[in-house]
């Protein structure tokens, strides 16, 4: 007798936000709109931060970036003014629902998904993520896969090396050759490997996003009308649709198919100095202050005399300078929930160049985590809802920039990506509210007939 | 200065020991040692984990319950963390080991030997009953079941006691972490960097910040 055994393909397209692959481009991706028509879909929520580390890791263990004491890819390490240390697959505590199936003996194909570098043992195969340094690394698991990915793919791209370049020629040339090597690699390794479980993460959407957007969106701040690279991102998705279609055509119809994004995309209108702004508040003090934009770290601080500051990014951080906390710490702890309140007063407050409010969020870890494991910052700060991003330096002696301070930026994360589920019910493309992006691992192991972990935070997706 | 510190941080990361923890059955030995496992690999130790359930069905299979076998049982368990020991892995043991004898001898072997009490009540335990043998031996289906029907001699002077039913597995991990860096087998410095070198951490964070992240 042949057992049916029941297999899950998950496909994630960092950044894909619903409202242009769903909401506008849809009529001209036919393989993905086939694929809606036979399942559910929808928005998807992410982490806050809606940034790539955390945000793959908690839909791979469906659990919050608190308990993940994952917060950006870098986290402080201790309370001094060191800086940050980066977060890698060593320091990720939960298990994925790769690592539970192969717990299970489960067989595993993983590639690419953020945060998996350096490669951790799974029940069959591993390439690692961009985070990888090069591909002079040991980037695969078993170590000897490598040779057999470099050889199908005729040298595999990790990223986009050169990406903050005014010549956009070759940044496009290397999404596309990037995103083609993955592809053909994971039909290769669909079809030569044997596996329960398969998930490959595509990074040229979000790079893509981040180097062309202000092409087409005739809103955004910079945009330029007419330019060669006005379809440069629809085209992208054209050639994406089409490599999908092909990698779907090689799955049985009762295989799970799952499309996720970790985030969204939208455009980026500027950036808030927030180290400017907090010295300007006379909560940051420096002992000189800079003759041009100046890296934070590259400062030097008079701690005695300052009460906070914060870290770049495509959302902010915040971190409080303690009393009996930092090394020269001067805020009292008694003070520090009011000090905390009316920062947050004043940072919702943010104004543009123009006086308008710029609908900015800040977050208290403990508000929205169940735990906060490591050293979370004092405050996650959306800038104008994620249309601001964070800019660290110092230098400009104001608080708006319209570049980001390592080169120009076209686009910035959003909270909801998206989902695509294929279950084999018929579905008929219906859309569905209110799906996390926690969901995902619960639904995983539910469809595979694997007990979910009580601790998982998602719900099962029927 | 710098050369003596990454010297200083060499020794320690060959510096082998065994941690050895004791405690009734659901105590939460072999949850911890997952854990305890994961985050010293994060200080780039080779870390073994000698769980009594795996080592049952290997190194000591026949082996029953007897005072005497489960002396043999822990006298092989000893030997195996002895010699990985010496060649510098952190090795982590999650055997019951009742017996208070058997331990100190294990620990005279080893040499560099941390003792952690797995505390937790045996109603608590009872009550997880995570493989169902609690309910088998109290209704005396199983015989000679530690903390039912045979001795369990808690330790007296182990190097800590994480009481399971009032901490979580982190805050109980965490402690046998901090233990080890008081008695100077990990150094205190955060282990995060470790991953990659000082160069590939400067290249990613340069790409990082081309890409927008940071
Ligand atoms: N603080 C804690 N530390 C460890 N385990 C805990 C804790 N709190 C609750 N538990 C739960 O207690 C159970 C402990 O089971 P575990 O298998 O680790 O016990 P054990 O000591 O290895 O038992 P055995 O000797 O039978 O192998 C697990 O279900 C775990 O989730
Ligand atoms: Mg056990
Ligand atoms: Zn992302």
């Amino acid at each position: 007798m042949v057992i049916n055994k029941k297999k899950v393909f998950v496909l994630g397209l960092d950044s894909m936000p619903p409202e242009l692959l769903f909401d506008r481009w849809l009529d001209q991706l036919p393989n993905i709109k086939r694929l809606i028509s036979n399942s559910i879909y929808g928005e998807m929520k992410s982490t806050i931060p809606a940034i790539t580390c955390p945000a793959w890791v908690s839909m791979m263990t469906s659990a919050n970036p608190g308990r993940l004491g994952l917060y950006g890819f870098r986290n402080r390490s201790s309370y001094d003014y060191e800086g940050l240390s980066f977060a890698s697959a060593n320091t990720i505590h939960q298990d994925t629902v790769w690592d539970i199936l192969s717990k299970m003996g489960k067989k595993v194909v993983v590639i690419g998904v953020p945060m998996t570098y350096p490669p951790r043992p799974v029940n069959g195969c591993m390439v690692t993520c961009f985070m990888t340094p090069d591909t002079k690394c040991d980037y695969t698991y078993p170590h000897e896969l490598k040779t057999e990915v470099e050889s199908i793919s005729n040298g595999y791209i990790l990223d986009v090396g050169e990406f903050r370049s005014d010549n956009k020629e070759p940044v496009l040339k290397t999404i596309y050759n990037m995103t083609e090597k993955r592809f053909r690699l994971t039909r290769h390794f669909i079809r030569s490997k044997e596996w329960d479980f398969f998930m490959v993460v595509e990074m040229g959407p979000d790079r893509i996003h981040h180097a062309f957007w202000k092409y087409f969106d005739q809103e955004h701040p910079k945009h330029i009308p007419g330019s060669k690279y006005q379809d440069a991102i629809l085209n992208y998705y054209k050639y994406l649709d089409e490599e999908i279609g092909e990698t779907l055509n090689l799955l049985s119809d009762d295989t799970l198919i799952l499309v996720v994004s970790d985030h969204g995309a939208k455009k980026m209108i500027g950036g808030i100095c927030i180290n400017e702004w907090l010295i300007q508040n006379g909560y940051l003090k420096l002992v000189q202050y800079p003759a041009e934009s100046t890296p934070f770290n590259k400062l030097i601080v008079d701690w005695e005399n300052t009460m906070v500051w914060g870290e770049g990014g495509y959302y902010g951080r915040i971190f409080m300078n303690v009393k009996d906390r930092e090394p020269r710490g001067v805020l009292a702890p008694q003070h520090y929930e009011h000090f905390r309140n009316e920062l947050i007063r004043k940072l919702e407050d943010l104004r543009d160049e123009n006086g308008r409010n710029i609908n900015t969020k800040a977050f208290k870890p403990e508000d929205i985590y169940t735990e906060c494991n490591g050293i979370p910052p004092d405050l996650i700060v959306y800038y104008g809802d994620l249309f601001w991003r964070s800019i660290g330096s110092v230098g400009n002696r104001t608080i708006w920039a319209s570049e980001n301070d390592t080169g120009p930026d076209d686009a910035n994360h959003s909270q909801y990506g998206i989902f695509i589920m294929r279950n084999g019910k018929s579905q008929y493309g219906m859309r569905r509210e209110g799906v996390t992006l926690y969901d995902i691992a619960p639904t995983i192991l539910n469809y595979m007939d694997i007990q979910v972990p009580v601790d998982m935070e998602g719900e099962v997706l029927q | 200065m710098k050369i003596q510190m990454q010297n200083e941080e060499c020794k320690l990361k060959n510096k082998g020991f065994t941690i050895w923890l004791t405690g009734l059955s659901g105590a939460g030995k072999t949850t911890i040692s997952h854990l305890l496992e994961r985050k010293l690999k994060e200080f780039g130790r080779n870390v073994e984990v000698l769980d009594s359930d795996v080592v049952r069905t290997n190194l000591c299979q026949g082996l029953g319950f007897s005072k005497q076998d489960r002396d043999i049982n822990i006298q092989r368990i000893a030997f195996v963390c002895k010699l990985l020991t010496k060649n510098g892995a952190a090795v982590i043991s999650s055997a019951i080991s009742p017996y208070r004898d058997a331990r100190d001898k294990a620990r005279k072997e080893i040499g560099n030997f941390v003792e952690i009490y797995v505390k937790c009540p045996l109603e608590v335990c009872a009550e997880r009953d995570v493989k169902g043998l609690y309910k088998k031996a109290l209704k005396g289906e199983i015989q000679g079941f530690t903390g039912v029907s045979d001795p369990y001699e808690e330790p007296l002077n182990p190097e800590l006691v994480v009481e399971t039913n009032k901490e979580t597995v982190e805050e109980s991990t965490r402690k046998i972490m901090q233990k080890l860096v008081e008695l100077g087998y990990i150094s205190p410095k955060s282990p995060v960097a470790n991953v990659y070198s000082p160069e590939e951490e400067a290249r990613i964070k340069e790409r990082l910040s081309r890409l927008g992240y940071i």
